[in-house]
């Protein structure tokens, strides 16, 4: 279960989060939805220590901390139970393919090389790279490059993976292929909190949906409530905007 | 004005044989700037508390000195001092017994170290902060993410400015004859007091650095290629 509790940040003066509360269950695939500047990227990055809360505390499992005044062991701790796959990617540049997902084995968590490899090639083979182990990243499309990401951060078998707009760098097509790996993900059980615009992707696989705006949670409930019954005012019409666009539109 | 093969070959000659000073001169202060100067840039890009910004001033203010000015000041210190830190350490050793190469070396280290530490604050810098966030998302420490994620990609993109201050270090080694160390000019120049072939002594020295820097350069762009071998030929 992680759950976080409280949690406040501001940028300077531009309060960013103010009082949220989020509470995952194991197995449970979270999708947060909301315009930007809502919150959602801070609040994933607050739950990784990318940015360091103004307050609040965070429960992974059996390890409760507070996320303002964490030590680093137990920054180091919350990120060895999570992973995180990124916007932009982020693969290593100087690591090819398979170095990449090792490497959180290897250097992280002293996983021995050998068993390590196995492990990467097994993550590797299973998001359709068998033939880019020992490619850079520069070698890569951005499908490919996400897809080693996701490998990446699934190889440590995470208690929680944070996926921070996974497909918002790609292109249409390239969004499909990425999304079918993620929702392979949601399938083994592993717990996630995705933040994206994909509604589709959110009303397949998501179990909750978090609707936030202004750093508040504006909305949480069933993809089924949010997306056809929605409560608040602001639900509806964030939701009306998106839904509304003729999918045959093209620019 | 003649130019005299013989004296010219004659100056090659005793400029090669104060080769080993030049380049006592220029590697040792290589290594001390590329170890110093690192451990500089990273306290300064990883912002440091306090360190970081003593740095900051220490290597504005030491690059405002002439290294021919800081050389003589550490040369005075150097002659004024030495016995009484020698007796202090109680050594056994005079002034008379000291070379003062050492001098030459400490003074090219330092300005080595601060030349090197902007070159390779200017690479950090231009390393995504996402490549951190990365190595910290899968559980390296701060110190593991710059060991294996950021100095390999810092490597390639700083070597041509490296080069730079290589190359500037082999020709900054010649000022160390203000304070009577014999390097490749002096060295090249010593028949020349004799002969009166000046012009081929200086010649001759011109054509050792020449040829050393050639040397320099082309093991540097190997060094380049192999280092940064992960990335596109596009920066090459």
């Amino acid at each position: 279960m992680i759950e976080v509790k409280n949690i406040k940040k501001n940028f300077g003066k531009h309060s960013v989060l103010k009082d949220v509360s989020v509470k995952v269950e194991d197995g449970q695939v979270v999708v947060i939805l909301g315009p930007s500047g809502s919150g959602k990227t801070t609040l994933l990055r607050c739950i990784n220590f990318l940015e360091n809360a103004d307050s609040g505390r965070l429960t992974i499992g059996n390890l409760e901390v507070d996320l303002k005044k964490s030590t680093k062991k137990e920054i180091l701790n919350i990120r060895r139970r999570t992973a995180f796959v990124f916007q932009n990617y982020n693969l290593f540049a100087n690591k090819t393919a398979i170095e990449n997902v090792m490497e959180g084995l290897v250097t992280g968590r002293h996983v021995p090389k050998a068993q390590a490899r196995e492990r990467a090639e097994e993550a590797l083979n299973w998001v359709g790279l068998s033939d880019k182990f020992n490619y850079y990243p520069a070698q890569l499309s951005g499908g490919q490059q996400q897809r080693v990401g996701i490998a990446r951060a699934f190889v440590l078998d995470p208690e929680v993976i944070l996926f921070d707009e996974p497909t918002s760098a790609l292109d249409p097509e390239l969004v499909g292929e990425t999304l079918d790996i993620i929702k392979k993900v949601a399938e083994k059980g592993i717990t996630m909190i995705v933040v994206t615009h994909e509604m589709s992707f959110a009303q397949d696989v998501a179990d909750k949906v978090i609707f936030m705006d202004g750093g508040i949670v504006v909305e949480e409930g069933t993809p089924e409530v949010i997306f056809s019954n929605p409560k608040e005012e602001r639900t509806k019409q964030f939701l009306s905007r998106i839904i509304s666009l003729d999918p045959n539109y093209s620019i | 004005m003649n130019f005299n093969l013989e004296h010219f070959k004659e100056s090659l000659i005793y400029g090669l044989a104060y080769l080993p000073n030049t380049l006592s001169l220029v590697f040792v202060p290589l290594v001390i700037g590329l170890t110093f100067g690192t451990v500089i840039a990273l306290v300064r890009v990883y912002k440091v508390p306090v360190i970081g910004w003593l740095m900051a001033v220490f290597v504005t203010v030491y690059q405002g000195i002439p290294i021919v000015v800081a050389l003589m000041i550490y040369n005075l210190i150097f002659m004024l001092k030495f016995n009484d830190l020698a007796a202090f350490l109680h050594l056994k050793k005079s002034i008379s017994d000291m070379n003062n190469i050492w001098v030459g070396i400490f003074a090219l280290s330092m300005a080595a170290v601060c030349s090197i530490s902007e070159a390779v604050r200017g690479a950090l810098l231009s390393i995504d902060k996402g490549q951190n966030e990365a190595g910290y998302s899968v559980g390296l420490t701060t110190i593991q993410t710059i060991r294996r994620i950021i100095i390999p990609q810092m490597i390639p993109v700083a070597i041509p400015m490296l080069i730079n201050n290589v190359v500037g270090l082999i020709k900054a080694s010649s000022v160390v004859m203000a304070i009577g160390i014999v390097e490749i000019v002096a060295g090249a120049t010593i028949p020349s007091s004799r002969t009166y072939s000046f012009f081929e002594g200086y010649v001759a020295a011109a054509v050792i650095y020449w040829g050393f820097t050639v040397v320099v350069e082309s093991l540097a762009q190997r060094l380049k290629k192999y280092t940064g071998k992960f990335r596109r030929n596009l920066y090459d």
